[in-house]
């Protein structure tokens, strides 16, 4: 099936609806979209892609993959991170290296395909493990060893060694996702922008690029079903302009920017709820090492000691977002509450005076959004209060993703840099980007720690909580300790939706389709 | 009339070739490396330098520009980064939704600017003449994002009357219309201005012409000497103008696409330069360019065939 469609007009359609538009038009201003309550209309960020589990590019791509192609485990819309069977009918840890799964039965593919089978599973999760098939996503499977097919539904999962983020990171993510393993391999081995042999709670029937995606609910789809029988999907990449689509009544629900929160809480528009949630992501001053003029890590520590990150945060998000205190999110293991070397101008001079680098200019590269000039700014005063020089270079995002990529010729000039990555629910996830052997792939501080990295290793394989705790606390520590660092927020999510409908929502925001429901 | 016609053919040829050319070299020249931005954090070098064989950015540039132009002749603009799609399928989907935003902003423009001229001629001097200056100028100066993002609020927001994003049903003509009413105003009010202005300037040359003076002389009615005679001709500048215009238009339409979260080529070409999709970009100018070039060329043609003095002067 090819559920792309064109907008091709015939001289008939184009009478008919002349002629039913002046009526229209009069009598029937707005068109609402979702007037019958079986609709569900929500905002994504970006269009659609890649359709393959293997080789998805954003978070829009998950939400949609995840939908018509089942994961075995999904996570739980609410405020705690926990996850529930889609696709699996049981699922369980025998031992360190072993997860036996049986599948629930009566699911099949479209288009001729058959059942889902513990075969499709095998191909799945080996299709994305295989280094051969290049898949971006292999690191989720990396400790994979082998799926063993045991019968028609049930199967083992044999790991090389211990992974812990195997149950938070690996298999509630579309990394778990089925795809059928005939209809892959007839269409060459990567499914792109049309889906094949989908089996989900919900097919993709249209996609109208940069207009639309529309899910409908799957009629073979024989366990607990998707909470709207229909959900458009409609790409805004502007917060603004979906804020002002959910207020003028062409959204159930969107996120919102962050600068936007404090006003929707005031006054939200009518019939509508604001919601704020806590963000995994995290925002860091980083500073390169390698550069000339902060190679003296005194400097790199007066620096530290400039910035006022209340004061940051506070400017740059509303008072919406909190401090955050390294790169681990409340409510994971390795969360911190406070930094080692915190604001203190008076310590920021006295040190910039011994490395004798009074009068010093920088220069602050930040990508080109509202929150991260306001933060910028702040940061711009706080190092003119220390005698520091700060000029602050906004770039597109284009631009700015590759300022750090030792493949670039920006590397060894970049200075300070406002840093955000986003996050999954494991510390691993946030500690993974700053080990030695992503120093000019996605360590632009260029931070290089043997010790860093062997504790990473350590968190990935220790199953004992509080342990992997003082693991990724230490690790924390060490990146202060290199002066390359000032952490600054964990940011919030803020979201809006009409109170006709239940969000399904993770603990962090993010969306989980099948999981909207009627109010 | 052939003559001028394949001059004027010639000169848009070399005109697109020297903005595609232009073109290459900024992109040359744009920082930032595609394949990483395009494959995300989570891609290998290995398949970074993969993706950037595939766009052909290993080569020369002159060879790049070489592999586009040839391909491009035979109607092969390459293919979409990541997708593998044809990069022409992917531009002329979105063309309609662009050329149906700039006819709706061509038809406000007109349908308001014409008469207004037309009104401010015959009543040279007065107070509405006066008033239709000012609003001229008025709406040649403010921005069309800034009349976009108040007719938003105003007419989607506030009263709720018109949709706020979107372009509509696909295949739904009259929701379709719906959807195009503010991105047309918005990337069409300013030029209600300019042509409200040529065609004032224009009528008051016109109705001082002597074969006007002839038909008064006659007793004809003032409204056919107004709109019948005098009208068909002093709108004939404003056909050129419009034929620049469309130019004008076109960067217009992307404010439009982007506030109001339409389709079209102009956005293509925003998020494909976000992203470093080089063939898109350079896919969706070139037909954006061919486009604007041959209308401007068609408004030649036809301001030349009605006044012989434009093809004798060229």
């Amino acid at each position: 099936m090819n559920p792309q469609k064109t907008n091709g007009l015939s001289r008939r359609s184009l009478l008919a609806s002349a002629g039913a538009f002046g009526a229209a038009s009069l009598a029937y201003p707005r068109m609402a979209i979702s007037q019958d309550g079986k609709i569900l209309t929500v905002r994504s960020y970006s269009d659609l892609q890649l359709l393959d589990p293997a080789f998805r590019l954003s978070l829009p791509e998950e939400d949609i993959i995840r939908a018509i192609y089942p994961p075995l485990i999904e996570p739980v819309a609410g405020d705690v991170w926990q996850w529930k069977m889609v696709a699996a009918a049981s699922i369980e840890q025998l031992d360190g290296l072993t997860v036996a799964f049986t599948l629930k039965d009566n699911m099949g593919f479209t288009d001729g395909y058959g059942e889902v089978t513990a075969d499709d599973v095998k191909f799945s999760i080996e299709r994305i493990a295989d280094p051969a098939n290049e898949s971006p996503y292999a690191g989720d499977w990396s400790a994979l060893k082998e799926v063993e097919v045991k019968d028609r539904l049930s199967g083992l999962i044999h790991l090389k060694n211990k992974f812990v983020p195997l149950w938070t990171t690996t298999l509630p993510t579309p990394a778990s996702c089925i795809v059928s393993r005939k209809a892959v391999e007839e269409i060459g081995g990567k499914i792109e922008t049309t889906p094949v042999a989908q089996s989900g709670q919900y097919l993709l029937t249209e996609w109208v690029p940069k207009q639309r995606t529309i899910l409908k609910r799957n009629p073979d789809w024989a366990h607990e079903p998707g909470g709207f029988e229909e959900i458009h999907i409609i790409p805004i990449e502007d917060p603004a302009t979906a804020e002002r689509g959910f207020e003028a009544g062409d959204l159930d629900y969107t996120w919102t920017s962050v600068s936007s929160l404090p006003r929707l809480k005031e006054s939200p528009p009518a019939g509508s709820v604001v919601l704020e949630k806590p963000s995994l992501a995290y925002v860091w001053l980083g500073m390169n090492k390698d550069n000339e003029a902060l190679k003296d890590v005194r400097i790199r520590r007066a620096i530290q000691h400039a910035i006022d990150r209340e004061v940051v945060v506070d400017a740059a998000y509303f008072g919406a977002a909190s401090v955050g205190n390294g790169i681990i999110a409340p409510g994971l293991p390795g969360n911190r509450d406070s930094v080692t070397y915190d604001y203190d101008p008076d310590r920021a001079r006295e040190l910039l005076a011994e490395a004798g680098a009074e009068g010093l200019s920088v220069t602050l590269d930040i990508l080109n959004q509202t929150e991260r000039l306001t933060a910028a700014q702040v940061i711009q005063a706080n190092l003119a209060d220390v005698g520091i020089n700060c000029e602050i270079k906004q770039n597109d995002s284009g631009t700015f993703w590759s300022l750090g990529s030792k493949e670039g010729d920006y590397f060894l000039e970049l200075q300070l840099v406002l840093g955000r990555y986003s996050m999954q629910p494991d510390p691993s996830w946030a500690t993974v980007w700053f080990t030695p052997e992503q120093i000019g792939v996605w360590n632009w501080e260029r931070f290089d720690s043997a010790e860093y990295k062997e504790l990473h290793e350590a968190g990935l394989v220790e199953s004992d909580p509080a342990k992997r705790d003082e693991i990724y606390k230490k690790m924390q520590a060490l990146m202060d300790e290199s002066g390359c660092y000032v952490f600054l927020t964990h940011e919030v999510v803020g979201a809006i939706h009409k109170d006709t409908i239940e969000p399904g929502l993770k603990p962090n925001g993010e969306s989980l389709l099948a999981d909207f429901k009627p109010a | 009339m052939l003559n001028y016609a394949v001059k004027r053919l010639g000169l848009a040829v070399a005109i697109v070739s020297v903005a595609m050319f232009l073109l290459f070299c900024m992109i040359y020249l744009v920082p930032g490396d595609p394949a990483s931005v395009a494959l995300g954090p989570r891609a290998t070098d290995a398949m970074k330098e993969a993706l950037r064989v595939k766009m052909g950015l290993d080569q020369p540039i002159w060879v790049q520009f070489w592999n586009f132009f040839s391909g491009a002749w035979t109607g092969d603009l390459g293919q979409e980064v990541l997708s593998g799609r044809p990069v022409l399928d992917v531009v002329l989907e979105q063309l309609p939704f662009t050329l149906a935003l700039i006819a709706g902003g061509i038809t406000w423009s007109v349908a308001i600017g014409i008469p207004l001229g037309c009104w401010a001629a015959i009543n040279r001097g007065s107070f509405a003449d006066r008033l239709v200056g000012i609003l001229s100028v008025a709406v040649i100066a403010v921005p069309s994002f800034v009349i976009a993002i108040y007719a938003l609020l105003i007419f989607s927001v506030s009263l709720r009357w018109l949709p706020a994003i979107g372009a509509g049903e696909p295949g739904h003509l009259g929701d379709q219309i719906v959807h195009l009413i503010l991105p047309s105003l918005a990337v069409g009010l300013g030029w209600v201005g300019y042509i409200a202005r040529m065609v004032r300037a224009s009528m008051l040359e016109v109705l001082e012409a002597s074969h006007i003076r002839t038909a008064r002389a006659f007793g004809l009615p003032e409204n056919m000497i107004t709109y019948r005679y005098a009208l068909t001709i002093a709108i004939l500048p404003t056909i050129t103008l419009l034929g620049v215009g469309i130019g004008q238009m076109l960067s217009s339409a992307v404010f439009a696409e982007i506030v109001f979260a339409r389709p079209g080529v102009g956005k293509l070409v925003y998020d494909a330069i976000l992203t470093r999709n080089f063939p898109v970009v350079t896919g969706a100018v070139l037909v954006t360019t061919v486009i604007f070039v041959l209308l401007n060329l068609v408004a030649d043609l036809i301001v030349g065939a009605l006044d012989p003095r434009v093809r004798s002067s060229f």
